[in-house]
């Protein structure tokens, strides 16, 4: 990872280079109101492929890597959010017909480039992607057709490798809806990198919270009724991936009082047996003392559990009593007629491949004898199996005890320490929440005009993706790729699917953009639903989810805590620093802020604003490597996308070499199609 | 002032010698005593190790300013000139005597101090010496002649200053046997034989083990007060379950006797564990035992040398690989499979279905399984990826049955799948596959040659368990009785028993030695019974005896028929503690004016007394402190009216 983000700042520096060095001129071109679009784009990846030519291949590969990571991300975040579409508020998931589980993100997400099978799907919807990402350029490639094609099959044989190394670099990515309090969703990307920690950090981020410690990940299985709050140091693809296709299973973003409560409660879990009374009394230095004593010795010590529980027994509806006993290395039952000591006791379950799932409204479900229940089983049994575990205790209390007696016994000390990691972090982000929390009102207009392109967008790729994820789709989709990206070219916009998958994206910078620039921000809108067709349908629950959450930039945001709204910046920045570095000028060509809304170009604007000298765009060139480090690929992805918009600007003066430019381009979007296509069905 | 005759014994002019008659006034300081008696005896060396020790009283005379008169000292009194320091059998924890020179002068707790400071042994206070159990002398057999490590010779000046010298203390250093002394210190010993665990003393109840508790040496008198004599036998023990600071880089022999201590403890099952338990840590001894035989010590002088060998011979092995094609080299380290015929069963309800062959190809973390060899360029009949699974071994060596059992997690539930190998080298390999694709690894992963090792060294132990005892064990075989408590010696039998430790080990397989210890002490830490001493005690109102559980942070009140724990109380809300030593009670109030009483039935209520402020001792230390040991807080503490 290091390596890439390295490169990307490389890359970065490199555009900049170009970009100051035409900084200048770029502010007329721009002016050209409907076409400004095309032609940037065209121009976009005229310098695009010329800096490519200058990059080495270990640049080639953070691009591809880029790239795929987009498209991926696209067809995904277009797979959501038709989940989405048919039903609006809480789990669209299941709504998309068979392939749901894409909906769900899980499963198809996976690595998109590596899997062909799955991407029967995803491989439609990422040639429509891409394509999308071209449509903008058609028009420049007619004009520019010249490109050489020894060129492009280096650049493709280049490619070919940077996929074949992307692939060993395999990293799963998965877009997840979580859910909010209120029954609205954000929508985020997540690498199998990422802990339920980072992922926290970017929601907070996002939803300006307050950031407390309480507040969790969770998934529920509505199959099962269960409820689980994922540990904060537990990587969030893994249990996700588990989930099969067909699942309803959802992550919830919410306060959980237990999630930590054994660390501000100790005396309630290691005191227990003492009365209430003494308990409620007790001093913190008191409570310090039990922390110390059970979490930071050599050893953790597990609260000393010992009662009678109701266990279910296999596949029966009956519940039998037992005495249960909570140790280090499990659960244990004395069995009939023996002591309670240990040597007696017989083992009832051990915790390495089983995690601890609170059961709801098992009364009526199991005729449990009460709903206070838990059950113990395999992260990936997502189905009734003899295999589970039933229990179900007294009360709410003692099942709480139990719970996190059992949590405390399976991961020890990294509970400990994510605690502390959120207490930290609560007590940092109580500061900028409050800063950012302007921002996030604007957000939520630009958020809906984008949703219903999305949404069309969505639709039109839904069809396509979701019924054929299987083989089928594959023969369609293997011819579809190459054609693809030439149609786009010469069809220009009347190509709709493709371009609605653009829009998607882009909005979400938009919307964050908007917040900085209110004015510029109408136009685009309006430009986008021109090229859309269908935007009108949901707009609500889109708004809520797609748009932001797609940048996961946001964790980078924090990097800049100079600026006032930190993370929103990070999106937002894009947008404005167009129009910021050309000040007046900017705002009288509305063209460009609907640029930038398509596609991430606009941050490569606000580099070449700092070449001209504008305050604004320096703050946005550093954020790029800090995202970095934080949100490892996926800011760079984002950020890398900016880049190439740059270089449209500065090209302006060139527009017949833009447009030739852009026909390169094409031939090079169309190679690396066909790169991408092979690699698939190679694989 | 008139002159008396005082007699004296001087030791060193042996047994039966008449003691020494000197000329003294009343007036005269204990030092003016020694100076006469050494100029009487007319040897010439270094007594600045002697002193007078008062038989009558029982206690030494170290303070030489003082005057005879002062001393009360009178012509009737027998006193004795003697080294201070002598010559004690040292049992330590891992079972081995030492013989060295302790100061039978000073309180123990000093004693202890000195002895552990000369065997690298840090934080001293957790430590301390307690008398043997009687052994029962009947047998005069080869046990009587028992190895003992001699350290009388390293000189106690030298110990003062313990700089590190080849990674072991320099007094240590000296010669070749006391670096073999060291060794036998810090490099945890093989597993003991199983007879030999059944021999020793086991406690069977609570009571027996508050009997062990009342052989604790009080911490503030001296040896020699406490009737200790030159070449006594005592044991040097942990005794406050409070381990501060633990630091494998520097505490070698702390962690080893620990460890020890620890192991015996759970193998004479002074604490209770699980069956599940238990066979953890006999996989871990296992694993402590083999790492620690294989592993080239840090301490020998030629780890360096060591460490570069295994180097060339890792730069060998690449060389090697390199003289194939590079992209040979690539297929073998990104793609490495194993590629087979074996026989598969999945138990199913109501079919009787019995093992089918196909041909099998593990890759990555998956298996497949196909028609036959020819066909295996196509789909394979079915692909099983193992991530996640649980493996368990069902084997049987004699009987040649080598039955891989997995259970694969299913969304609908757990699959049973079990493999069949046909021989042990064929298992060896699969069975490591499979563990490592449970865990996520593939074959390319670095642990499974040493995975596969490990298994056919279990199937060799399987094979000499089940094959005659007499026959003497080679290095590699490791009777699994001797990893359990005699308790499943009796439940099972050794082939029995190798499979339920074989799959403990899996997963503790990979530590290192010190990642190992530290694992044991962690779990045996962990258990709900650790730390705990019992005494049996009558509380002030109560018409039976308890028992007094002390712990490191409480004390508990259990009941002795049932052993149910009453009631427990913190030090924490401990307000003060006193002990009426007329009536040999100790009362102890605690916040909310809760006050109970006492008296000891089984140890003295001094050994309770030191336990107590001991742990309160341990719980005032700090890393911030330093390692400067507060010995006077120590001794207020748990000095009681002696040390006053």
């Amino acid at each position: 990872m290091d390596d890439i983000d390295a490169m990307f700042s490389d890359l970065l520096g490199e555009m900049d280079l170009l970009t100051q060095s035409l900084g200048v001129e770029t502010v007329p071109p721009a002016s050209p109101s409907t076409s400004t679009k095309e032609l940037n784009f065209s121009i976009g990846f005229t310098d695009l492929n010329e800096s490519l030519n200058e990059l080495e291949d270990n640049d080639l590969d953070a691009l591809m890597a880029d790239l795929v990571a987009d498209l991926s991300a696209t067809e995904e975040k277009l797979a959501a959010e038709m989940g989405t579409q048919k039903e609006p508020s809480p789990p669209p998931q299941h709504l998309p017909p068979p392939p749901l589980g894409l909906s769900t993100l899980p499963a198809p997400t996976l690595d998109s480039p590596t899997s062909p099978e799955r991407s029967g799907g995803s491989r439609l919807s990422s040639p429509a992607s891409s394509a999308a990402s071209l449509s903008p350029p058609p028009p420049p490639q007619k004009s520019k057709p010249s490109k050489e094609d020894i060129e492009a099959q280096i650049k493709a044989d280049k490619i070919k490798l940077a996929l074949e190394k992307l692939k060993e670099a395999k990293v799963k990515k998965l877009v997840v809806k979580v859910l909010m309090n209120d029954g609205s969703s954000k929508t985020l990307m997540v690498d199998e990198r990422q802990t339920v920690r980072e992922v926290l950090d970017n929601l907070f981020e996002k939803t300006h919270c307050d950031c407390n410690v309480d507040w969790s990940l969770c998934e529920t299985n509505p199959e099962l009724q269960l409820e689980r709050g994922f540990e904060d140091h537990e990587n969030l693809v893994e249990p996700l991936s588990a989930w099969t296709r067909d699942s309803e299973n959802k992550v919830l973003f919410q306060e959980r009082q237990d999630k930590y409560e054994v660390f501000k409660n100790p005396q309630n879990y290691y005191l227990w047996k003492k009365n209430k009374k003494a308990l409620q009394e007790i001093k913190d230095r008191d409570k310090e003392l039990l922390i110390q004593e059970n979490f930071c010795g050599t050893s953790i010590i597990v609260p000393d559990l010992e009662g009678a529980l109701y266990l279910k027994e296999d596949g029966k509806k009956s519940w039998k009593q037992r005495l249960f006993q909570l140790r280090a290395s499990g659960i244990y039952y004395v069995p009939k007629g023996k002591s309670k000591s240990s040597r007696d006791l017989v083992c009832f379950v051990q915790f390495d491949n089983v995690n601890v799932y609170y059961g709801k409204d098992f009364k009526s479900k199991y005729k449990a004898p009460t709903d206070f229940c838990f059950v113990l089983k395999h992260p990936q049994i997502q189905k009734e199996s003899q295999y589970i575990k039933y229990l179900c205790c007294d009360d709410a209390s003692s099942l709480n005890l139990w719970v996190t007696g059992i949590r405390i016994a399976k991961y020890g000390v990294a509970m400990y320490e994510n605690y502390k990691t959120a207490m930290k972090k609560a007590a940092v982000t109580s500061v900028w929440t409050n800063r950012s929390t302007p921002s996030s009102s604007n957000q939520s207009t630009p958020s809906p005009t984008i949703k219903g392109k999305a949404l069309g967008q969505a639709n039109g790729h839904a069809t396509k993706p979701e019924p054929g994820p299987v083989s089928k789709d594959f023969g369609n989709a293997s011819p579809a790729p190459p054609p693809p990206p030439p149609p786009p070219l010469n069809e220009i916009l009347p190509p709709p699917p493709p371009d609605p998958v653009l829009p998607p994206p882009p909005p979400s910078l938009p919307a964050k953009k908007t917040s900085p620039l209110p004015t510029n921000f109408p136009p685009p809108p309006p430009a986008m639903d021109s090229l859309p067709p269908p935007p009108l349908p949901p707009p609500v629950e889109d708004t809520s989810e797609a748009p932001p959450d797609f940048l996961p930039p946001p964790p980078p945001a924090a990097g800049f805590g100079s600026l006032p709204p930190p993370p929103p910046m990070m999106n937002s920045l894009p947008p404005p620093p167009p129009p910021a570095c050309f000040g007046g000028v900017d705002q009288s060509l509305p063209p460009p802020p609907p640029d930038p809304g398509f596609l991430p170009p606009p941050p490569p604007q606000m580099l070449q604003g700092g070449g001209a000298g504008a305050p604004p765009p320096p703050p946005p060139p550093p954020p790029p490597p800090v995202a970095a480090p934080r949100a490892a690929i996926q800011p760079a992805g984002s950020v890398k996308k900016m880049p190439p918009p740059p270089p449209k600007r500065t090209t302006p003066s060139l527009h017949g070499g833009g447009g030739g430019g852009g026909g390169g381009g094409g031939d090079f979007m169309s190679e690396l199609m066909k790169a991408m296509q092979k690699k698939r069905s190679d694989q | 002032m008139a002159v008396w005759d005082l007699s004296v014994i001087v030791e060193d002019l042996g047994v039966d010698a008449p003691p020494l008659t000197i000329g003294v006034t009343s007036d005269l300081h204990i030092g003016g005593v020694i100076l006469k008696l050494v100029e009487k005896t007319q040897i010439k060396r270094d007594w600045s190790d002697h002193a007078l020790w008062w038989e009558q009283k029982q206690q030494w005379l170290l303070r030489t300013a003082w005057t005879l008169e002062k001393c009360g000292i009178h012509a009737d009194a027998r006193l004795v000139f003697m080294p201070q320091h002598k010559p004690l059998r040292l049992g330590l924890p891992n079972g081995i005597t030492l013989r060295l020179r302790a100061s039978f002068s000073s309180p123990v707790f000093h004693t202890v101090l000195e002895i552990c400071k000369m065997l690298n042994i840090r934080h001293p206070e957790e430590l301390s010496l307690l008398r043997p159990l009687e052994e029962k002398k009947k047998k005069k057999d080869k046990d009587s002649v028992e190895e003992i490590y001699d350290l009388t010779e390293v000189p106690l000046t030298s110990v003062s200053q313990p700089c590190l010298y080849n990674g072991m203390p320099a007094h240590f250093a000296d010669s070749p046997k006391t670096e073999a002394v060291y060794k036998m210190l810090s490099v945890t010993l093989q597993p003991p034989a199983p007879e030999a665990i059944a021999k020793l003393y086991r406690p069977a109840s609570v009571v027996d083990k508050a009997h062990i508790n009342s052989r604790w040496l009080d911490s503030s008198r001296s040896l020699m007060q406490q009737g200790i004599r030159d070449n006594d036998r005592l044991w040097l023990r942990f005794k406050y379950f409070a381990f501060h600071d633990m630091e494998p880089k520097y505490d070698a022999v702390r962690l080893t006797q620990l460890y020890e201590q620890a192991r015996w403890s759970i193998l004479l099952e002074d604490i209770d564990c699980t069956e599940e338990e238990m066979m953890l840590f006999g996989a871990l001894q296992y694993h402590i035992s083999k790492v620690s035989q294989s592993e080239p010590q840090m301490l020998t002088s030629s780890a360096a040398m060591d460490d570069l060998e295994s180097a060339l011979q890792c730069l060998e092995v690449k060389m090697e690989g390199e003289s194939s094609s590079a992209s040979e080299m690539l297929e073998n380290m990104t793609a490495p499979v194993l590629n087979d015929y074996l026989k598969i069963f999945r138990p199913k309800r109501l079919t009787l279905k019995g093992y089918k062959q196909y041909w099998f190809k593990f890759q990555d973390t998956s298996i497949s399984y196909f028609k036959s060899k020819e066909e295996s360029i196509g789909e394979p009949i079915q692909q099983i990826n193992l991530k996640g699974c649980e493996v368990a071994p069902d084997v049987n060596v004699a009987a040649q049955k080598f039955l891989i059992r997995l259970l694969i997690p299913a969304p609908e539930g757990m699959n049973e799948v079990y493999l069949r190998c046909e021989n042990e080298q064929q298992y060896a390999q699969w069975m490591a596959a499979c563990r490592l694709a449970s865990k996520g690894k593939t074959l390319a992963d670095s642990s499974f040659q040493s995975e596969i090792e490990s298994i056919r060294t279990f199937l060799a132990m399987q094979k000499t368990n089940s094959g005659s005892q007499g026959n003497a064990p080679t290095d590699d075989s490791i009777n699994t009785h001797s990893l359990v408590s005699p308790r499943y010696h009796k439940k099972y039998k050794a082939k029995q028993l190798t499979p339920r430790i074989l799959e403990a080990y899996q997963n503790v397989a990979q530590l290192s030695l010190t990642d190992a210890l530290m694992r044991f002490l962690q779990i045996w830490q962990a258990l709900p019974d650790f730390g705990i001493s019992y005494v049996v005690v009558r509380f002030k109102g109560s018409r039976k005896d308890e028992v007094l559980g002390i712990a490191p942070n409480r004390l508990i009140r259990i009941d002795l028929g049932v052993g149910d724990v009453v009631k427990t109380w913190r030090y924490n809300n401990m307000r003060q503690w006193n002990v009426n030593w007329d009536i040999r009670q100790v009362a102890i109030e605690f916040d909310g004016n809760v006050n109970i009483a006492f008296s000891c039935v089984t140890a003295d209520c001094k050994i309770v007394h030191e336990f107590i402020g001991g742990y309160i001792f341990m719980s005032t230390r700090s890393r911030e402190k330093g390692n400067t040991l507060n010995e006077e807080l120590f001794h207020k503490l748990t000095g009681g009216h002696e040390a006053l």
